[in-house]
C-alpha cells in the first residue's frame, strides 16, 4: 500500500458509525491541513503586501508579524512536544495534537522563510533558521516513518511480539545446544558461540541497518556447511539437525534484526528531532534577544 | 472425531499424565485460548496446528509460523500414523494407537521449557535506540548549551565587558574569535563603506536596547551638510527636523548597496504639504513623481549685469529666455556640415561642453579653452606701425586693452607721428622742454585717435568684442567716445563691456547626471539644438536666429524625464524616488548637526 492509500483509507467512521483508527494525517477531514493552508496563504499575502524599500527582511511591520507568529509556532510545536509523552490525554485529543503538530510544522517553513525575507548569512539568526529546517526535516522524516513502517513491521512480524521472536530464539538456542553435543569441538565451539554471542540490536548503526557482520550465526552456519562435507555417515544426521537449526535460527535472526531495523528507523528521527529542538530554542532566544538588544522597536515601512 | 489427548508433565523424574478427550472434525493446537488443544508456551503461534481425518488417515496441517516438523522434517500438511513423532516449537507429540471409543491418541510435552535460554539472550541483545548509549535528553542540553553559549552569551558578555571596542583610527579592525562573536549578531549586510569596522558593534551601537545616536555617526561624518538654511524660516518643521535622527533615513544592515533608505514617504512628510506647514519657503508642494510633481523650475538669467537671476516654468510655450549678456547662436554654431571655410567639422556639443570630471555636469564655456580656436582676436590697425605682423588683443580685459591702444598712440605720439605740429618753437620760462607736446593737443589727438581704432576695429560688432559681447552703453552700444574722455578726466578705470553671466546648470536644485545618460544623445533631450544641428550652412540666414537675440532655453521639462522614469514602484519605468534627483544633504546650507554633540 503506497502513502497515498494509506492515507486515502484512513477514513473517521465506517459504514456502520463505528469509529475506527484514523491516521493523524487525515484527522477530522484534513483539518490542520486546511489551516495549514490557509497559515501559509495568509504569510504569502502578507510577504507580498508589505513593500519596504530595499528588499524584504525580518524587520519590516510584516517580517515581525510573520516573526511573532514563527516563534510562538516554534515555541508551541515544542510544547506539544513535551505533552504528547503524557497520555494522560484522551486518545482523540492527542491524533487532534499530533495532526496540528505536523501541520503546523509544515506551515512554519513558509512562515519563518518569508520572516527572513531570504536573506541569510553567517549569523544566530541564519542558525536559527537552519536548525529550524533540520527540525522540521526530521519531522518529515518522521511522518514518513510512521506511514511506512508499521506496515512493514505488521508484514514481517507476522502477530509475533518482540518477545515471542526472542523466545523461538531461545527454544532454538536450546535445540542447538542439545544437538550440537555429537559435534566435533570445532564445529561445536562455533555452534555454542552462536548460541552465546550472536547480537541482536547493539549500537544505533547495527540497529538501523541490520547489517552485523561478523554474525556468530552465519560462522556456526559456515563452519557446519564445510565440516559436513567429510563427516561420518553415523553423525551425518547429527550434522544436518543442527544446519537445519542454524539455518531456522538465521531466518529468526533476519526476522528480529529487520524488526529493530524498522523500530530504529521509526526512533532515530526523534534523536534529531527533539535535541535540535532544543538547540534551536536557544538560538531562537540568541536571535530575539540580539535583534531587540540594538533595535527597540525600530519597524520600517 | 474423538480424540485422547494426554498432556504428559515431568516433575523431576515423575512423569505425570492427564488424559482428555477432544471432539470435531478438526482439533487445533495453539497458544490462543480457543484451540482445542490450548499450548501455553510463548514460542507457539496462536494457532499453530490442526490434526484432521481424511479418508481415514490423521493428517496434521502446519497454521501459523510456528515450525512443525514430523519426524524430524519440516512439513506443511502430511498423514500421520500411530508411532509419528511430531515437534511443534518447544512442545513433542506422539501419535498413539487410540483406546476403544477414539478416532485417535496422543501425548503432548513442552520438552523445551523456557528457562535460562531466553533470560541470557534477552540479557544480550540491546534492542532500541535508547538501549545503545544515545540519549535524546544529555544531547539536547549539549545542544542548547552549545547554541547558548557560543552566541548568546560570548556576545553579551563580551559587548558587555568592553571587549568589542569602537573602531579606533590607525588600528584597524581584526578578524578574531572576539569579532566572530560579535558578527554573529549582526543582522545583515553591512554597507560596503562601513565594512571596514564591521566588528566594532560598538561603533554605532553605543549602548544596549537603544537605537544608534547621531552622536555615533556624527563622530566621523562631522561635516555632513543641512537639509535647510540655518537662516530660513520653515516654521515647526524645523524643530522636526532637528528631531529627526540619522538612522531615521539611513539604515545599516540592509546590504552592501548603502544606508540611505531611498523612500518618498519620508520626504513627502513635509514636502507634500510645505505651503501650509511652511509658507515662506519658496517652495511649491510635490505629492509624488510623477503624479504630484510641479512642473520644473529652470534658473535663468534676467539681467547679466545687474547678476539677476529668476526662476521660470519648463514646458511652455513660447519656452523661457535665457539672458546670459552674450550674443551667441547655437543654431550657428550646429550648421549642418561644418565650417568648411575653416576646414572645420561639424561642431558636437562636447567640442564646447566638456564634462565635468565627476561627470554630473559640464564645466563652464570659457572663451580660452572653448571659443578662441575659431575666434581669434587678429584684429590688425595699424599693422604697419606694429613691430610684429599681427595685432592681437587679450581677452577678458577690456580696460587693458583700451589702455594698450592708448598707448599705442601715445607712444606714436612721442615719436613724432602725433600729428602736424612745429617742428621747433621758443620755451618760455617754465615751460615744457623743447620736443614735448603741449598736453591739451597731445591728449586730445591720443584720444582721438586710440577712440577711432577702438571704436571701428576692437569693439567693432563685425570683428571685434562686439561680435559677441554687449557693451555697457544703451542697448549695448560701445560707448568709447564717451568713456574715454570721462576715465581720463576721473581717473577711474572704465568698464566697455558688459558683464556676462553663463549657468553650468539651470535646474540647481535637482542634480541631473549627464553621466548616467551617457547612452542617450545629447538631441533626445535637447531637441531644440538637436533639431539646429540638421540645418544647412545655406539655410541658416532663414531662421533668423541674428546674433543679437537672446536663444530660447533648451532644457526639457518633466514630460521628458517621466517617458523613462516612474515612480518608487514603477515596473515599466526607471523606478526613480526623490532621492534619484535631489540631494537631502545641502552643501549650500553648511553643517547639519553643528552642535549636535551639545543637544543630544
Amino acid at each position: 500500500m503506497s502513502v497515498g492509500e494509506q492515507l486515502s483509507t484512513g477514513a473517521a467512521a465506517g459504514p456502520d458509525g463505528v469509529q475506527r483508527h484514523q491516521s493523524f494525517l487525515v484527522y477530522d477531514s484534513f483539518r490542520w491541513l486546511k489551516i495549514c493552508f490557509a497559515i501559509i496563504l495568509a504569510s504569502i499575502l502578507l510577504y507580498i503586501l508589505d513593500e519596504p524599500y530595499g528588499p524584504r527582511y525580518g524587520g519590516t511591520w510584516a517580517g515581525y508579524i510573520l516573526g511573532i507568529a514563527g516563534a510562538g509556532l516554534i515555541v508551541w510545536l515544542t510544547w506539544f512536544g513535551y505533552r504528547k509523552r503524557s497520555y494522560l490525554d484522551l486518545h482523540g485529543r492527542l491524533v487532534s495534537r499530533l495532526s496540528a503538530h505536523v501541520y503546523l510544522g509544515l506551515a512554519l517553513i513558509v512562515v519563518a522563510t518569508l520572516h527572513t525575507g531570504f536573506s541569510f548569512g553567517w549569523n544566530v539568526h541564519t542558525l536559527a533558521y537552519v536548525l529550524m529546517c533540520l527540525v522540521i526535516a526530521s519531522g518529515v522524516f518522521g511522518i514518513v516513518s510512521y506511514v511506512r513502517y508499521p506496515r512493514l513491521m505488521t508484514e514481517n512480524r507476522g502477530n509475533l511480539t518482540t518477545h515471542e521472536m526472542l523466545s523461538h530464539i531461545a527454544g532454538i538456542n536450546d535445540e542447538l545446544r542439545n544437538a550440537a553435543v555429537p559435534l566435533d569441538d570445532a564445529t561445536a565451539t562455533l555452534v555454542e558461540r552462536a548460541v552465546e554471542t550472536t547480537d541482536i540490536g547493539g549500537s544505533p548503526w547495527r540497529q538501523i541497518s541490520g547489517k552485523y557482520p561478523g554474525c556468530a550465526t552465519e560462522a556456526a552456519l559456515q563452519g557446519v556447511t564445510a565440516a559436513e562435507a567429510n563427516v561420518t555417515p553415523e553423525l551425518e544426521e547429527a550434522y544436518r539437525r543442527v544446519h537445519l537449526l542454524l539455518d531456522d535460527k538465521r531466518a529468526q535472526l533476519h526476522q528480529i534484526r529487520t524488526d529493530i531495523s524498522y523500530k530504529a528507523m521509526m526512533d532515530v528521527w526523534l534523536y534529531i528531532h527533539v535535541p535540535i529542538t532544543f538547540a534551536l530554542l536557544a538560538a531562537l532566544f540568541a536571535h530575539i534577544l540580539s535583534v531587540l538588544f540594538f533595535i527597540p522597536l525600530a519597524i520600517r515601512g | 472425531m474423538d480424540v485422547e489427548i494426554t498432556t504428559l508433565t515431568r516433575r523431576g523424574a515423575a512423569l505425570m499424565h492427564r488424559a482428555n478427550r477432544v471432539s470435531g472434525d478438526r482439533v487445533q493446537f495453539g497458544r490462543g485460548t480457543d484451540n482445542d488443544v490450548p499450548l501455553t508456551d510463548i514460542r507457539i503461534g496462536l494457532s499453530a496446528m490442526a490434526l484432521l481425518q481424511q479418508d481415514g488417515r490423521l493428517v496434521v496441517e502446519k497454521l501459523g509460523t510456528t515450525p512443525l516438523r514430523v519426524n524430524g522434517q519440516a512439513v506443511e500438511t502430511t498423514t500421520v500414523a500411530p508411532g509419528d513423532k511430531i515437534d511443534l516449537g518447544p512442545y513433542h507429540i506422539e501419535i498413539a494407537e487410540p483406546p476403544a471409543g477414539f478416532d485417535a491418541a496422543l501425548s503432548v510435552e513442552l520438552t523445551q521449557p523456557l528457562g535460562d535460554a531466553l533470560d541470557r539472550l534477552r540479557r544480550h541483545a540491546r534492542i532500541g535506540l535508547q538501549a545503545s548509549g544515545l540519549s535524546k535528553r544529555s544531547s539536547a542540553w549539549v545542544g542548547a548549551v552549545v547554541v547558548a553559549l557560543l552566541f548568546l552569551v560570548a556576545p553579551v558578555v563580551l559587548y558587555g565587558a568592553g571587549f568589542i571596542a569602537p573602531w579606533q583610527k590607525d588600528e584597524p579592525s581584526h578578524v578574531g574569535p572576539v569579532a566572530v562573536a560579535a558578527l554573529s549578531w549582526n543582522i545583515g549586510d553591512i554597507s560596503n563603506t562601513h565594512r571596514f569596522f564591521a566588528p566594532n558593534c560598538t561603533s554605532c551601537h553605543e549602548k544596549s536596547f537603544t537605537s544608534v545616536s547621531d552622536n555615533a555617526c556624527l563622530a566621523c561624518h562631522s561635516t555632513v551638510a543641512n537639509h535647510v538654511a540655518a537662516k530660513s524660516d520653515i516654521g515647526p518643521l524645523r524643530t522636526r527636523l532637528a528631531d529627526t535622527g540619522c538612522v531615521h533615513c539611513h539604515e545599516e544592515h540592509r546590504g552592501i548597496r548603502g544606508t540611505v533608505i531611498r523612500e518618498d514617504g519620508f520626504c513627502l512628510d513635509c514636502h507634500s504639504s510645505l505651503t501650509d506647514k511652511a509658507p515662506k519657503s519658496a517652495y511649491r508642494n510635490v505629492g509624488g513623481f510623477p503624479n504630484g510633481h510641479p512642473q520644473f523650475r529652470a534658473t535663468v538669467v534676467a539681467d547679466a549685469v545687474a547678476g539677476k537671476v529668476e526662476r521660470v516654468e519648463l514646458g511652455g510655450n513660447p519656452p523661457p529666455i535665457d539672458r546670459p549678456g552674450l550674443k551667441f547662436s547655437h543654431a550657428a554654431h550646429l550648421v549642418k556640415g561644418g565650417f568648411p571655410a575653416l576646414n572645420y567639422k561639424q561642431m558636437a556639443c562636447a567640442d564646447c561642453h566638456r564634462a565635468e570630471p565627476g561627470g554630473l555636469g559640464f564645466q563652464p564655456v570659457k572663451y580660452k579653452e572653448n571659443c578662441q580656436t575659431c575666434h581669434e582676436h587678429d584684429l590688425v590697425f595699424e599693422g604697419t606701425d606694429l613691430p610684429w605682423p599681427k595685432g592681437q588683443v587679450p581677452h577678458g580685459d577690456d580696460a587693458g586693452i583700451v589702455a594698450a591702444v592708448w598707448n599705442f598712440y601715445a607712444a606714436k605720439s612721442l615719436q613724432g607721428g602725433g600729428g602736424a605740429e612745429p617742428a621747433t618753437f621758443r620755451r618760455a620760462a617754465g615751460a615744457p622742454a623743447p620736443g614735448l607736446q603741449a598736453p591739451e593737443t597731445a591728449q586730445a589727438q591720443i584720444s582721438q585717435k586710440a577712440e577711432a581704432a577702438l571704436r571701428n576695429v576692437i569693439f567693432d560688432d563685425k570683428r571685434g568684442c562686439g561680435y559677441c559681447h554687449y557693451g555697457t552703453g544703451p542697448q549695448g552700444a560701445f560707448e568709447t567716445a564717451k568713456m574715454i574722455p570721462a576715465a581720463v578726466a576721473t581717473g577711474e578705470r572704465p568698464h566697455f563691456i558688459a558683464p556676462v553671466l553663463l549657468q553650468s546648470r539651470f535646474l540647481p536644485q535637482a542634480q541631473f547626471d549627464h553621466s548616467r545618460h551617457s547612452a542617450m544623445l545629447c538631441g533626445d533631450c535637447h531637441q531644440r539644438r538637436g533639431a539646429e544641428s540638421q540645418v544647412p550652412l545655406a539655410q541658416l540666414g532663414q531662421i533668423s536666429l541674428t546674433a543679437a537675440v537672446p536663444e530660447p532655453l533648451d532644457i526639457p521639462g518633466i514630460d521628458k524625464c517621466t517617458g523613462c522614469h516612474g515612480g518608487q514602484k514603477a515596473v515599466v519605468r526607471a523606478a526613480s524616488t526623490c532621492t534619484t534627483c535631489h540631494k537631502f544633504h545641502r552643501n549650500e546650507f553648511g553643517v547639519m548637526r553643528e552642535n549636535a554633540a551639545a543637544t543630544h
